[in-house]
C-alpha cells in the first residue's frame, strides 16, 4: 500500500513514537524489571517470593473471590433492573436516565467515603441504630467492599444489557410463540441466548474492574488483604530499593486482566449475534401493585448509587471535632480550613487535569483520525498500542511510569509531567473510544468534498473535520475531565510532596479518620465535576444539528 | 471549462488491475456518463480524474494541461457525490461558500454568487438550514450548487442520484441538466442507471472489467451494440448464440441459422467467425399467425403471456426448446395470443449478430 507521507504518514510516525515512549516503554521496563535481581541478573526470585508467600496468595485468592461476588452481585442488580427499564413503563421511570452520567461523574473515593460516614464504625446510620440497641456488623472488610462496589459497578452490566434488549427484535420471541413454546420457554430459549453476550461481556469489564479497584479496596478493605492494596504497600514500602518484587505483583495483575480479555476475545465476542432489524418490543405499562414494587426497586437503587452526592455535601458542612462527625450541627470550619487553609490538592487537581484534559483529547482526536480515515499498517499498529493502558490497572501503570522515569534522560517523577502523563495514559482508550465513536459517521467524501472544492487536506482536517466533530470533542473533553480530576490509583503511585490531587487529599483524610475534612475536598471535587457538565449540557442544547 | 483526455490510464489496487489502458476523451462543455456495473472500475476512473486515485499508469489532461500529478485541491474540479457530503455544521449558504472562501474571493461578491446559485437550484429560501434540516433533494441541490459556484474546469458526479427515491431522481435528472447546459460545463456522471445514463447524456462509456466496452450516444448504444454485453446492460435483449456467415453483398450483410433455419441479419461490430450472437430486442419482434409463412420468422409456440398495460410480453418456446421474449406494443399490436397458441416469431432482417 502506498503511504502519503505529508503530514498523515509523518503524524502517524510520531503518535507511534510518543505511544511507543509513553505506554509501551514503560510497560516494557515493568516486565524487565520482573525478572531481574538486584544486581541485574536475569532472575525469577520475585516471582519465587510471591508464590512462597502465604498472605500475598491469600491476596491473590481474595481478589478473585471478590471480583467474583461484585461481578456476580451487579448481574443480579443490573440484569433485572435493565430488564424492567427496556420492557415495562412505570411511574418515575425517566428517572433512570442520569444514571449513566451520575455514576460515572461520581468518584469511587467519594462513594467509599460517604458509605462510611453512613455505615462506619461512627456511622450516622450505625451509631442510630446502636442507639436503638441493634448492633450493624462491621462494615469494613467484606460487606462494605462487596456492597459498595455493586453500586459503584452495576451501570456497566445495566448499560450494556440495556442496549441490547432495545436492539432485539420482538419479533423473534414472537416467532416463537408462533412456534407454539410458552411465553416462558420462548424467553429462555429465544432472548436469554440472545442477551446472554452482553451479559457475559459487561460483567468480564466488571470483574476487571473490581480485580484492579484500589480506592475502595484500601478504604474499606483493611483487613482483607488484596491484590491491588499490597501492590501498592510493596511500592510504598520499598520505594528507592529493589522493584523486582512491585514488578513481579503488577506483571501478575496484567496476567489476570490479559486472561480475562483474551477470554472476552476469543470466546465470548464470537457468540454475539447481530440483528439485522432490531424493532424492540413495545413497552408495556404496568398498573397498581406491581407499578409500586418497579418504582420501589428501581428507585431504591437510584437513591443508593446517588446517595453518596448528598452524604458528601452534609458532611462538608457538618461540624467535626477531632474523627467525630456532629451530625446536625452545622458549621463551615471544615470547608474553610480545605479551602483556606490547604487549597493546594485543589489547585493542583485543577492544573492537572485541565492539561490532562487538553493534551489527551487532542492526541486522541489524532490517533482515531489516523486509524479511521488514513489506515495502514502503522495506524493499525497505533490502534492496537492506544488500547494497551485497558490492561492495566491503575496501580500498576503509576509503578510502571514511576519506575520508568525516575531516572534516565527525561525525569519527570517529582515534576507535574508525572501527573499529566499518567492521568492522559490511562484514560487515553476511553477518549479515542469516544472521538471514534463520531468519526466512524462522518462519511469520508465531506473531507472530499472540501479538497475537490480547493482546500489542501491540512486545512481540511481544521476546517471541516474538527467542526464536524466538535459535539464529540466536548463530550470526549468533559469525560476526560471528570475521569481524569477522580483518578486516584495511579495518581496516588506517582505523587510526591507538593504534586497532591483532591482525591489523593480524601484518601489521606479518610486515612487518618478525619472524614469532616475529607468530606469538604470531597465537596469540591464533586463540584469541580459537575461544574463542566451543567455547562455543557446547556452548550449542547445550542448545537442541535446532527451529522445526518 | 475543459476538454477532458484520459489517455492509456491503467490503475491496479493490490495486484487487482482496475483500469486497464483505458483512453477517452471528453470534449469542451460536454456530459459524458460512464455506464456500468458496480466493481468495472467507473467510480476509480472518476476519481483519477478529481485526483483521489493517482493513475499508476498513462496521463490525464485537461485541455492541453497534464494534471495526472496534481493535487486534487490544485485541479479546480466541482465534484458531486453519491451521499451529498455537505458539511453538517455549516449551513447551506457557508456549504455554497466555502469553496468561494478558499478562493479568497471578496465577501460582497460570495454573497452574490452564493445567492445566486441557491437561487438557481431553487433553495434560497433555505441559505440558513443545516443539511440535517433538509430533505435528501434538497441536500443535492445544494451540492450541485456548490460545485458549480466555483466554476469549475470540469464537473465530476458520482451517482448523484441513487440515494433519492424515485420520483425525486426524476426531478432532479432536469435540475442538473438545466445548470449543467447553462454553465456550458464539461460534465462526467457516473451511473449504474441505463435509463438514466441514456436520458441525460451526450454519450456513454459502457464499462466492461476496467475498459470501455462501448463509446457511443444513446441511440448507437441502444441500436447498435457492439457486443453482447452492452446490448444486455442497456436495455433488454434476446443473446442467442447462433453459427454465422458473411453474406457477401452488402458489407454488413450477414446470414445466420436459427432453429435450423435460414435467417438475414446485419453485422454489428468487429467481423464475425462462424459462429455469432444474434442481438434482437424484445420489442423489434413482432408475432404473426403460423400460417402464411413469412421470410425471416421461425415457428414456436406461447409459453406465457403477461398483460402489462401499455405493453404485452410473450414467452415463446421454439422447437429446439430454446426460449425468445416478444413484447408488442399496445399501439401497434395487430392480433393477440395466448399461451398454447401457435405462433410465428419475425425477426426484422436488421437485428444485429455480433461477434462470439
Amino acid at each position: 500500500m502506498k503511504i502519503n507521507w505529508w503530514p498523515w504518514g509523518f503524524l502517524t510516525l510520531l503518535s507511534l513514537v510518543l505511544l511507543l515512549f509513553f505506554v509501551f516503554y514503560p510497560l516494557g521496563t515493568l516486565f524487565v524489571n520482573s525478572v531481574r535481581d538486584e544486581s541485574g541478573a536475569f532472575s525469577l526470585s520475585g516471582f519465587i517470593t510471591l508464590l512462597q508467600d502465604s498472605e500475598y496468595l491469600l491476596a491473590f485468592r481474595n481478589t478473585l473471590v471478590l471480583g467474583v461476588s461484585v461481578t456476580a452481585c451487579t448481574v443480579a442488580v443490573g440484569v433485572p433492573f435493565a430488564y424492567m427499564v427496556a420492557r415495562y413503563d412505570f411511574p418515575l421511570k425517566n428517572l433512570v436516565a442520569v444514571l449513566p452520567i451520575m455514576t460515572i461523574v461520581i468518584p469511587e473515593i467519594i462513594v467509599g467515603q460517604s458509605w462510611l460516614l453512613l455505615l462506619g464504625n461512627n456511622g450516622l446510620v450505625t451509631n442510630l441504630l446502636a442507639g436503638a440497641g441493634i448492633t450493624l456488623p462491621t462494615f469494613y472488610g467484606w460487606t462494605g467492599m462487596v456492597f459498595s462496589m455493586t453500586l459503584v459497578y452495576y451501570t456497566y452490566i445495566y448499560l450494556g444489557v440495556l442496549a441490547a434488549l432495545r436492539g432485539f427484535d420482538g419479533q423473534l420471541e414472537e416467532a416463537g410463540l408462533s412456534l407454539g413454546t410458552s411465553p416462558l420457554v420462548t424467553k429462555l430459549r429465544v432472548l436469554v441466548p440472545v442477551i446472554l453476550p452482553a451479559v457475559l461481556v459487561n460483567a468480564l469489564v466488571v470483574f476487571t474492574l473490581v480485580v484492579g479497584n484500589f480506592a475502595l479496596s484500601v478504604v474499606l478493605g483493611s483487613s482483607v488483604p488484596l491484590l491491588s492494596v499490597m501492590t501498592y504497600n510493596a511500592f510504598v514500602g520499598e520505594m528507592g530499593g529493589s522493584p523486582t518484587l512491585q514488578s513481579a505483583m503488577s506483571v501478575v495483575s496484567i496476567g489476570i486482566v490479559a486472561i480475562v480479555l483474551f477470554f472476552q476475545k476469543r470466546v465470548v465476542e464470537r457468540k454475539i449475534y447481530t440483528m439485522t432489524q432490531g424493532r424492540a418490543p413495545a413497552v408495556v405499562r404496568v398498573r397498581s401493585g406491581a407499578a409500586v414494587f418497579y418504582t420501589l426497586s428501581v428507585g431504591v437503587i437510584i437513591v443508593l448509587s446517588m446517595l453518596p452526592l448528598l452524604i458528601v455535601f452534609v458532611g462538608a458542612f457538618t461540624e467535626t471535632s477531632g474523627p467525630v462527625m456532629r451530625w446536625g450541627q452545622w458549621s463551615l470550619s471544615s470547608l474553610e480550613r480545605a479551602l483556606r487553609g490547604a487549597p493546594e490538592p485543589i489547585i493542583n487537581s485543577l492544573k492537572f487535569a485541565s492539561m490532562a484534559t487538553v493534551v489527551g483529547v487532542a492526541f486522541a482526536v489524532l490517533v482515531s483520525y489516523l486509524t479511521i480515515k488514513k489506515r495502514n499498517p502503522f495506524t493499525q499498529l497505533l490502534d492496537y498500542i492506544v488500547v494497551l493502558p485497558l490492561t492495566i490497572s491503575g496501580t500498576v501503570l503509576g509503578i510502571a511510569l514511576v519506575q520508568t522515569f525516575n531516572t534516565g534522560w527525561l525525569v519527570l517523577a517529582g515534576t507535574s509531567g508525572i501527573m499529566v502523563l499518567c492521568y492522559t495514559v490511562r484514560r487515553l482508550p476511553f477518549a479515542v473510544r469516544n472521538a471514534s465513536s463520531t468519526l466512524f459517521n462522518i462519511s469520508d467524501s465531506i473531507e472530499e468534498a472540501s479538497i475537490s472544492l480547493g482546500v489542501s487536506p491540512l486545512k481540511t482536517f481544521f476546517k471541516v473535520l474538527l467542526p464536524a466533530m466538535k459535539a464529540s470533542i466536548i463530550s470526549a473533553a468533559i469525560l476526560m475531565w471528570v475521569t481524569t480530576i477522580s483518578e486516584l490509583s495511579a495518581s496516588i503511585v506517582v505523587y510526591t510532596g507538593g504534586l497532591e490531587t483532591m482525591p489523593i487529599a480524601i484518601f489521606r483524610q479518610v486515612d487518618g479518620g478525619r472524614l469532616g475534612l475529607a468530606s469538604a475536598y470531597g465537596a469540591a471535587l464533586v463540584s469541580v465535576i459537575l461544574l463542566p457538565i451543567v455547562v455543557a449540557i446547556k452548550v449542547f442544547r445550542i448545537n442541535l444539528f446532527s451529522s445526518k | 471549462m475543459a476538454s477532458i483526455t484520459i489517455d492509456n490510464v491503467v490503475k491496479q489496487f493490490a495486484n487487482q488491475t482496475v483500469l486497464q489502458n483505458l483512453s477517452l476523451h471528453v470534449p469542451d462543455g460536454a456530459f459524458y456518463t460512464l455506464l456500468g456495473p458496480s466493481g468495472c472500475g467507473k467510480t476509480t476512473l472518476l476519481r483519477c480524474i478529481a485526483g483521489f486515485n493517482e493513475p499508476d499508469g498513462g496521463r490525464i489532461l485537461f485541455d492541453k494541461d497534464d494534471v495526472t500529478r496534481v493535487s486534487t485541491h490544485h485541479r479546480d474540479i466541482g465534484m458531486v457525490f453519491q451521499d451529498y457530503a455537505l458539511f453538517p455544521d455549516k449551513t447551506a449558504f457557508d456549504n455554497v461558500a466555502y469553496g468561494l472562501r478558499a478562493r479568497k474571493v471578496p465577501k460582497a461578491e460570495i454573497a452574490r454568487r452564493v445567492n445566486e446559485a441557491l437561487d438557481k437550484v431553487s433553495l434560497l429560501a433555505l441559505a440558513d438550514r443545516y443539511p440535517a434540516q433538509m430533505s435528501g433533494g434538497q441536500r443535492q441541490r445544494v451540492a450541485l450548487a456548490r460545485a458549480l459556484v466555483i466554476r469549475p474546469r470540469v464537473l465530476l458526479m458520482d451517482e448523484p442520484l441513487s440515494n433519492l427515491d424515485a420520483k425525486m431522481r426524476l426531478q432532479m435528472r432536469d435540475v442538473i441538466l438545466d445548470l449543467v447546459r447553462e454553465a456550458g460545463i464539461t460534465t462526467v456522471f457516473v451511473t449504474h442507471d441505463q435509463e438514466e445514463a441514456l436520458a441525460m447524456s451526450d454519450r456513454i462509456a459502457i464499462m466492461d472489467r476496467g475498459s470501455i466496452a462501448q463509446l457511443g450516444t444513446p441511440e448507437e448504444l441502444y441500436g447498435t451494440p457492439v457486443n453482447a454485453y452492452v446490448a444486455d446492460f442497456i436495455g433488454s435483449a434476446n443473446v442467442i448464440p447462433v453459427p454465422a456467415e458473411s453474406a457477401g453483398g452488402a458489407a454488413s450483410h450477414v446470414r445466420y441459422q436459427l432453429c435450423g433455419q435460414q435467417l438475414d441479419g446485419k453485422q454489428g461490430g468487429a467481423a464475425l467467425g462462424a459462429q455469432g450472437i444474434l442481438i434482437a430486442r424484445p420489442e423489434a419482434l413482432s408475432l404473426m399467425a403460423p400460417a402464411p409463412h413469412v421470410p425471416n420468422a421461425i415457428a414456436g409456440e406461447v409459453l406465457r403471456r403477461q398483460y402489462l398495460g401499455f405493453k404485452t410480453a410473450y414467452r415463446i418456446r421454439l422447437h429446439d426448446q430454446s426460449e425468445i421474449r416478444v413484447e408488442l406494443h399496445a399501439g401497434n399490436m395487430v392480433a393477440d395470443f395466448q399461451a398454447g397458441d401457435a405462433v410465428q416469431v419475425l425477426v426484422p432482417a436488421d437485428s444485429r449478430v455480433v461477434a462470439a
